[in-house]
């Protein structure tokens, strides 16, 4: 039998497009915005740093440059990175979890509840104090089907946690 | 035939100390070996080091090979396995023990190999994989033929035994040979193989080698005989003459180390057919010989290029689960004929069938291919232009054509279909490949796009399987959703399992 449109529209499969994706907890945009003022801090402090101890003319000539360039440099960063998080978004459905994310190039990939191996949740100091909660989901597959959900709201990851688990283990 | 006892705690065949001492000697050797080398300079020029002379130097060499036989043989004596119950028991340790138990029901592969040394002394190695990471596998290094052929039958008799593993063994009485290499194939499947690889492989060899030894390189004052060569008036011409002759150089030498190294790889390649599996058996200075078993293959790869095509030889490469990077490198049989492909998909995959109808990527892909090509053209001309100078721009001879060629063949070669329950994905420039997958052996599927993909209503759709993953590029958006919901549908709706 061939695959044809026409063929999966008589079945009336479940289409992607149906799903409704909830995006992930708002308090995780405050995450990413700490790590990046962290980093960009260490960048501007080592500029700031230079100006004042290094004598070299062409570097002090070329202070105000550097420094817009980091500037701009700090402003994209930040706007593609609440675009990307704007577009983490999440599904579990009956049979599946979905995740899609990507700004540049984005991407969606799903994973059978039937083919996962195992669960982990994982929380780091920062998630702990925004009640937020990371769920790693494992397949057999290469280390490219596997999910990742950064910034789920603690009660909601716990929720999904067993009820995935529920269905992984009623599996065996 | 002589019974062997599992039960009781037993050591290797004594012919182990040799294997064992080998193993060590050559780890030694490769661990030593910059050393070694410089040693040997030092003697050659000298004929001391360190101001040791050539006896004492002898000596030492003797007491460490005297030192090294002495932890052979405690290492074989302290090496003791046997099979209780369901359990396979392994003891090693000179001073630290290390026991060593599996259930047989996590045994996934077993395998038994012979090597040159071992093809001497007459025994054979046994291999045991289990699920788990890399390091999860024991190997006994000296067995005779038939206690290492009663082993691994010991390891899959389970009392709990599922049907399938069962069935290996029955199998095992009424296999026929289905195919077996003649030498011409062999060395036509060696010389037409695809050598770019080999040439990769010799060229940074090469360079790779030249910066080990560059200082020796530099003593013996070679680049001063090179740069004579190279300073004569007519420079273009000479560089050109000189850069051809080297690529033909090269291009002999990566042809030899190919068809060598198919020939000894692949040499008395024997496919038997059981009822339900599948057996290789190959190799001249390495012997190995592997069980497929259906239910854990997860990729299969039909391969050939167009000259093997007129020759009808085609090679099949199987992806299983479970299975270890080095060992997975033999799953493969070269130099089948047609009909032979058809047979032995037909039973790895049950009932493989495919139409004729091939679906093509969208235009676009072709369009960005030489976009791509064009971006790396520019970015070799600039680099060639600023390391070398306008001469090098002579690269363009051969690269242009070769990139138009890529994207062309690349394009041609590209194409989908789906034939429930099969995959069924092609691609290749010089090779043409065709890369299966049973839909049920699915992992994830993942859809990607990017801003200009978007643009254009484009998409790839990915299928990761436990063995490998599989791209279908760039089709339409629609029919990439499409494929992507039936793929989770049939997975989802009729439940198989993957393994």
């Amino acid at each position: 039998m061939n695959f044809t449109n026409s063929q999966i529209e008589d079945f009336t499969i479940p289409s992607l497009e149906e799903v409704h994706l909830k995006p992930i907890s708002k308090n995780y945009f405050k995450i990413i915005v700490i790590n990046k003022i962290v980093v960009y801090g260490i960048f501007f402090l080592i500029l700031l740093m230079l100006n004042r101890f290094v004598d070299d003319v062409a570097f002090q000539d070329n202070f105000w440059v550097l420094f817009g360039v980091l500037c701009i440099f700090c402003f994209i960063d930040f706007t593609t990175s609440y675009i990307a998080f704007k577009n983490r978004k999440y599904a579990i459905r009956e049979h599946d979890v979905i995740y899609a994310k990507g700004f540049l190039t984005r991407s969606i990939t799903t994973v059978p509840i039937s083919r996962i191996q195992h669960i982990e949740e994982s929380r780091s100091w920062l998630a702990r104090q925004l009640h937020l909660s990371t769920l790693n989901i494992f397949t057999a597959g290469e280390s490219g089907s596997d999910l990742t959900i950064k910034g789920l709201p603690k009660d909601e990851a716990k929720q999904i946690n067993d009820f995935l688990s529920s269905k992984v283990n009623g599996r065996i | 035939m002589e019974e062997f006892d599992f039960s009781q705690p037993s050591r290797q065949s004594s012919k182990g100390i040799i294997v064992i001492f080998a193993v060590n000697a050559v780890k030694w050797l490769r661990a030593l070996f910059p050393a070694l080398v410089a040693l040997g300079f030092g003697l050659f020029r000298k004929n001391s080091f360190l101001t040791w002379s050539p006896w004492m130097i002898a000596l030492i060499i003797f007491v460490l090979l005297l030192l090294m036989l002495g932890v052979a043989v405690l290492k074989y004596l302290n090496f003791k396995f046997h099979v209780a119950d369901d359990d396979f028991h392994l003891d090693t340790g000179i001073i630290e023990k290390d026991k060593t138990i599996i259930p047989k029901s996590k045994i996934q592969n077993v395998y038994i190999q012979q090597n040159f040394l071992q093809q001497i002394i007459n025994v054979v190695s046994l291999k045991v994989e289990s699920a788990g990471d890399k390091k999860s596998e024991i190997e006994i290094n000296a067995l005779s033929r038939p206690m290492a052929l009663q082993l691994k039958k010991a390891l899959f008799d389970r009392k709990s035994a599922t049907v399938e593993t069962n069935d290996i063994f029955q199998d095992e009485v009424e296999a026929n040979v289905f195919f077996k290499i003649s030498i011409k194939r062999l060395f036509l499947e060696g010389l037409l193989h695809n050598h770019l690889k080999s040439f990769a492989i010799i060229t940074s060899f090469a360079f790779g080698i030249y910066y080990e030894f560059k200082s020796i390189i530099e003593d013996l004052q070679i680049n001063d005989n090179l740069d004579q060569l190279t300073t004569y008036e007519d420079g273009l011409a000479q560089v050109l003459y000189l850069n051809l002759l080297l690529g033909f150089i090269v291009l002999i030498i990566s042809i030899v180390y190919s068809v060598v190294r198919i020939v000894i790889g692949n040499f008395n390649l024997e496919v038997i057919e059981n009822n339900k599996t599948i057996e290789i058996s190959k190799g001249l200075l390495n012997k190995v010989s592997l069980t497929l078993t259906p239910d854990k293959i997860q990729n299969v790869i039909v391969k050939t290029n167009a000259l093997k095509r007129r020759l009808n030889l085609h090679s099949l490469y199987v992806k299983q689960a479970m299975t270890n990077e080095k060992q997975s490198k033999n799953f493969g049989i070269i130099a089948l004929e047609d009909v032979h492909i058809q047979h032995l998909l037909d039973k790895l995959l049950q009932n493989y069938h495919t139409s004729d109808e091939k679906r093509k990527p969208s235009s676009y892909y072709k369009r960005i291919m030489a976009f791509y090509s064009l971006l790396f053209l520019v970015l070799i001309n600039l680099i060639a232009v600023v390391l070398f100078d306008y001469n090098a721009l002579f690269v363009n001879l051969f690269l242009v054509p070769f990139m138009a060629l890529s994207v062309h063949y690349r394009y041609k070669k590209a194409y989908y279909n789906i034939t429930e329950p099969f995959l069924t994905v092609g691609s290749g420039f010089i090779d043409t490949k065709k890369e299966i997958i049973n839909i049920h052996k699915l992992q994830a599927v993942k859809l990607v796009q990017n801003i200009f993909q978007k643009r254009r209503g484009v998409a790839s759709v990915i299928v990761y399987t436990a063995s490998k993953s599989v791209t279908i590029p760039y089709v339409n958006e629609k029919q990439a959703k499409s494929i992507y919901d039936f793929l989770l549908f049939k997975v989802e709706s009729e439940g198989k399992n993957w393994m």
